[in-house]
């Protein structure tokens, strides 16, 4: 292999819902093996599959360029990567402003946002055509970014390509820009193109037979290897550089963010530490008003260590002081899950497994080697979590406090259904097919199923369907509210992820859902209804 | 003095599906489901379905547990509404007055129209046996009051009530019967009601104070004292006009002139009812009892009677009057809504011509399918991206492919052999027909993907074009496929 001096800088993932068709696995072993150097992520207004892709690069060893896709009011679009954390806490916030502004599940970004949060990003206008109006944004770019604004080169497989080209080049000379080329990737491999069109469709809302222009038209949309988009891209050797140059400018990585939990006073004068210590113990000598046992006692200390060690004091005092704030309220609460293994959580209330009689695993809770941070969820009486919610808010503050996201994915059900009606098959007919499989289900409809429906297996389209449906499942489909997990930060939490609105009245969401949470380091508390203690509320 | 008729089909709803195509197997029990709420809810069960003991009313659930093999189907409760009308529009061959009682019955009312079908019974008898040879299952009764006969037909079906037998001829009938709010009988039943007789024997103020007018009125209705009208349905009408001639006509020019006189009566007819007409059929009855006939369509709807005389007077020649003709109709067989269009503006010089008269007179002489435009497909395929629409199909919206196409594509594309180098390069020389050139110009490649979803063969074809021109300054678009059996190149198309 020769030395390779391409890097792939526009590459959608599936998490540019409906539109992308590989995910951020599948690019990066691709670059991997085409032997690119880098990868530029850019989804469309969206930084959703970054940690994705970022846990991806630690994999493949191939280098990840932070990006993102903006496409603006104005039906300009462009590429930005920020160079350090301060451009791209700048890139989280202006994503927040388009998002709350639009509403949910769109952005709404103009010219003069992108140039006040400029500040440390590269930018890459993106334009076919080299017409006035491309002329009017490169002049603005250069207003707005100086040397770190780009003209993106593609090649699209069509009529007339050099000439226009090489009018491109022309306009960015005029306007003394530098060019760099891009291959707008929306699948790693170039079999992945009929999977696309089959998304295409369902975005559109079509069958394929009257797609007609709404497919993607522009040829070779698959990661090429360096050397031969050096090959395609031989008249602009600028422009093949160009893409190092960015990459060796956007040294940010999401490893540098610093995630730190929101500090809990819950006693003047003392530390977290010292003061959960202090808590504890009071809680302990309440719980058991005659002097606390010595296999509790030991438990405690054990359990006290470990979280000074991991520095996950301040986690339980919130937890503490959110079931303080809804005993106060009269609301009924309890945490649950594997919360219930730490004698800590029973004597500050909590959960109530009393550890004197049940033998606790801390260690499956919290520990030292998996480094996972601690999971409390903890149930309220759900027509009541409202309020607690409102108080988080209020609280920590709508810039310090969101819910996590939750990735809908396609189910084998949800793809037979989609992928059939794209394909034009009827929907009673799609229905039952995907009746015959669980939505879980790793396998999707098999042949064998299909022959017990009496159907012909040999047919194509049903045969189409059965393979599209296969891929498709584990897509994301869109984002959705977690139930009730949320992230709590003591930076602005729109300086480390965009936030948008939820479908639901004062909710707001983040991007990330929690595996994504997780693999940052990122601590959540879930705050979770449960029907019953309602039930149980009203009974008594 | 009425007499009623009411007709009642207890499964109305599904003998009505059963009717259409591509209904359940006669054999497999048949229901039709509603939501309702979070719930599905049986609305009617056909009588297979029945005779499991499915009922209108229970939930879907509940009727899967209790039998397999069920064929369950949507209700269309407005669809039904509209086939009852149109089944009432059937029944105006017993009497002018008949109305639809939805949701599963008839009224008609027969006083004055029975004896043409040979009395009340032989009426009723002819009604139930003409609906249940079509497959829907129909109980009548015939009373004084619409009301009575609602009950009748319901619970003592075939009973046909002596003229002035009042409410005596219903006195046995359950208070169901009555046509009463389902809650309004359980309370009367708990109350020891079981009969309308019992009713009409109670003390009348002492009901209406308890009851209120609900149950007084519906007394009232079926005694005769209360008035029910029915709302007659019109009877669709097919518009024509006739000409019976007194003097046969035997020659052409008679004919001409029968044809703009029944053209411009039928015109008015058609005008009125704002209607426009897409098919006309002419029949002329000869003086020797032979019939014949001319159908002409067109292609957008009109009432325009000159228009309608050229159509015909192109095909009069055709016809043989014979020994003379003494009678012809002018039937719009097919006609539509006519809208008003404004045609022109006082800022507008020259009113825009109408080609429906022209491509109707061209269709008239040629056939309807030679006449036709070209439309745009949306498909990067060269061969694919056109199709024929017919002469006045409206404007699809559709746009043309983009890019350079030859004044003049080969179907098929012609096999050409040419040196190019790989892996994308222009052709630099070619040979076809003999003719070697050298390429001194060219663009390329414009890459056509395979359309996957038509053939398996296509999911990897890629076709490659170039537009090459050679040292003759001829100017061709030919293309690249590479197979498993090495690269292949055509010639599609040649530009001016």
């Amino acid at each position: 292999m020769t030395d390779a001096a391409y890097a792939e800088l526009q590459v959608t993932t599936h998490f540019s819902f409906l539109r992308g068709a590989s995910s951020c696995e599948e690019l990066f072993a691709a670059a991997a093996q085409l032997g690119l150097p880098a990868l530029g992520i850019t989804d469309r207004n969206s930084l959703a599959g970054v940690v994705r892709a970022h846990e991806a690069a630690k994999v493949t060893g191939v280098r990840f360029v932070l990006g993102t896709r903006l496409d603006l009011r104005d039906d300009t679009s462009l590429l930005v990567y920020p160079t350090d954390q301060a451009a791209y806490a700048r890139l989280t916030r202006l994503l927040t402003i388009g998002k709350r502004r639009a509403g949910k599940g769109a952005c709404d970004l103009g010219w003069d946002d992108v140039l006040t949060h400029g500040a440390g990003q590269v930018a890459v206008l993106l334009g076919d055509l080299p017409d006035a109006a491309l002329g009017r944004s490169l002049g603005r770019l250069r207003e707005g970014f100086g040397d770190r604004g780009y003209l993106a080169l593609t090649r699209r497989f069509k009529a007339r390509e050099h000439i226009r080209l090489g009018r491109l080049v022309a306009l960015a000379r005029q306007a003394r820009m530098p060019t760099v080329a891009v291959n707008d990737v929306l699948y790693h491999c170039a079999a992945r193109r009929v999977l696309q069109d089959v998304v295409t469709c369902i975005r559109e809302g079509c069958t394929i037979d009257d797609a007609g222009f709404r497919r993607e038209r522009s040829f070779g949309r698959w990661l090429k290897p360096p050397e031969e988009m050096a090959r395609l891209f031989a008249r602009y050797p600028d422009a093949i550089a160009g893409t190092l140059e960015i990459v060796g400018r956007c040294r940010f990585s999401l490893d540098e963010l610093r995630y730190t939990y929101p500090r809990e006073i819950a006693i003047e004068g003392l530390t977290a530490q010292q003061a959960l210590e202090q808590l504890t113990w009071q809680g302990a000598a309440q719980r058991y008003p005659a002097g606390v046992p010595t296999r509790v006692e030991v438990q405690l200390r054990h359990e006290l260590r470990l979280i000074a060690e991991l520095d996950y004091a301040p986690y339980f005092l919130t937890v503490y002081s959110i079931v303080r704030f809804a005993r106060s309220r009269d609301i009924l609460c309890q945490g649950r899950g594997s919360a219930a293994n730490s004698a800590v959580c029973y004597v500050l209330g909590v959960t109530a497994i009393d550890p004197e009689r049940n033998d606790l695993l801390f260690e499956r809770f919290v520990s030292a080697e998996r480094r996972e941070p601690p999971d409390i969820d903890i149930d309220f009486e759900h027509d009541r979590r409202e309020e607690v919610i409102q108080w988080i808010y209020e609280t920590y503050g709508r810039d310090h406090a969101a819910l996590a996201a939750t990735v809908i994915r396609y189910r084998a059900r949800s793809a037979m259904r989609e992928v059939g009606k794209a394909l034009g098959l009827p929907e009673d007919f799609t229905g039952e097919l995907a009746k015959m499989t669980w939505a879980w289900d790793e396998a999707g409809v098999t042949e064998t199923q299909v022959q017990e429906l009496n159907l012909n297996a040999e047919d194509r389209r049903l045969r189409q369907t059965l393979e599209f449906a296969r891929q498709l499942m584990g897509a994301p489909r869109h984002l959705s509210q977690h139930p009730g997990g949320f992230v709590l930060t003591l930076t602005p939490l729109i300086d480390l992820v965009p936030i948008e609105p939820a479908a639901m009245a004062d909710r707001q969401i983040i991007e990330w859902d929690k595996d994504d949470i997780d693999a940052l380091g990122m601590m959540k508390v879930d705050v979770l209804g449960l029907g019953m203690l309602g039930c149980l509320r009203r009974f008594f | 003095m009425r007499r009623v008729v009411c007709v009642w089909l207890p499964t109305w709803a599904t003998d009505r599906l059963r009717r259409t195509p591509g209904a359940p197997p006669p054999d497999r029990p048949l229901l039709l489901a509603t939501r309702s709420g979070s719930r599905r809810i049986v609305t009617a069960a056909d009588a297979a379905a029945q005779a499991l003991g499915v009922r209108p009313g229970m939930a879907v659930a509940q009727a899967q547990a209790m039998t397999a093999g069920l064929d369950i189907r949507d209700a269309d409760p407005a669809g039904d509404a509209v086939a009852l009308k149109r089944l009432a529009a059937w029944a105006l061959r017993y009497t002018p007055v008949v109305a639809a009682d939805p949701p599963d019955g008839l009224v008609l009312d027969v006083a004055g129209a029975s004896h043409l079908a040979g009395g009340e019974a032989a009426l009723l008898d002819d009604l139930c046996t003409r609906l249940a040879r079509a497959g829907v299952a129909a109980r009548g009764a015939i009373a004084d009051t619409w009301a009575a006969a609602w009950g009748l037909a319901r619970y003592a079906p075939g009973t046909i009530t002596p003229v002035g037998a009042g409410v005596a001829a219903v006195a046995g009938l359950p208070v169901a019967a009555l046509r009463l709010e389902p809650d309004l009988v359980r309370a009367l039943r708990g109350l020891g009601f079981d009969t309308v007789g019992e009713l009409v024997a109670a003390p009348q103020r002492s009901l209406a104070l308890r009851f209120g007018t609900a149950l007084m009125g519906r007394l009232d209705a079926i005694a005769g004292r209360a008035h029910e009208s029915i709302v007659p349905v019109l009877p669709p009408s097919i518009p024509h006009a006739r000409l019976v001639i007194a003097e046969p006509l035997g020659h052409l020019r008679g004919l001409e002139i029968a044809v703009e006189r029944l053209a411009s009566q039928l015109c008015e007819e058609l005008d009125q009812r704002s209607l426009g007409a897409r098919r006309l059929d002419l029949r002329l009855r000869h003086v020797d009892h032979r019939l014949s006939a001319l159908r002409v369509g067109t292609s957008r709807a009109t009432h325009d009677a000159a228009h309608i005389i050229r159509l015909f007077r192109e095909r009069l020649p055709t016809i043989d009057p014979g020994c003379g003709i003494e009678d012809a109709v002018l039937v719009a067989s097919q006609v539509e809504r006519l809208e008003f269009r404004q045609l022109a503006t006082p800022f507008t010089e020259h009113e825009t011509a109408d080609l429906a008269v022209l491509v109707d007179c061209l269709a008239g002489r040629v056939g309807a399918h030679r006449i036709y435009r070209l439309a745009p497909v949306e498909s990067d395929i060269p061969e694919r991206s056109v199709t024929r629409v017919p002469a006045l199909a409206p404007a699809t919206g559709r746009s043309w492919a983009d890019g350079p196409r030859p004044q003049r594509l080969f179907e098929p594309p012609e096999p050409i052999r040419v040196v190019a180098l790989l892996p994308d390069h222009p052709p630099v020389l070619y040979v076809w027909k003999d003719r070697r050139r050298r390429v001194i110009a060219s663009d390329g490649p414009d890459c056509v993907a395979g359309e996957w979803w038509r053939d398996d063969a296509e999911t990897v074809l890629v076709r490659e074009y170039f537009r090459i021109e050679d040292e003759d300054g001829l100017r061709l678009w030919l293309f690249r496929v590479s197979g498993p059996d090495g690269q292949h190149w055509f010639v599609h198309g040649v530009f001016a």
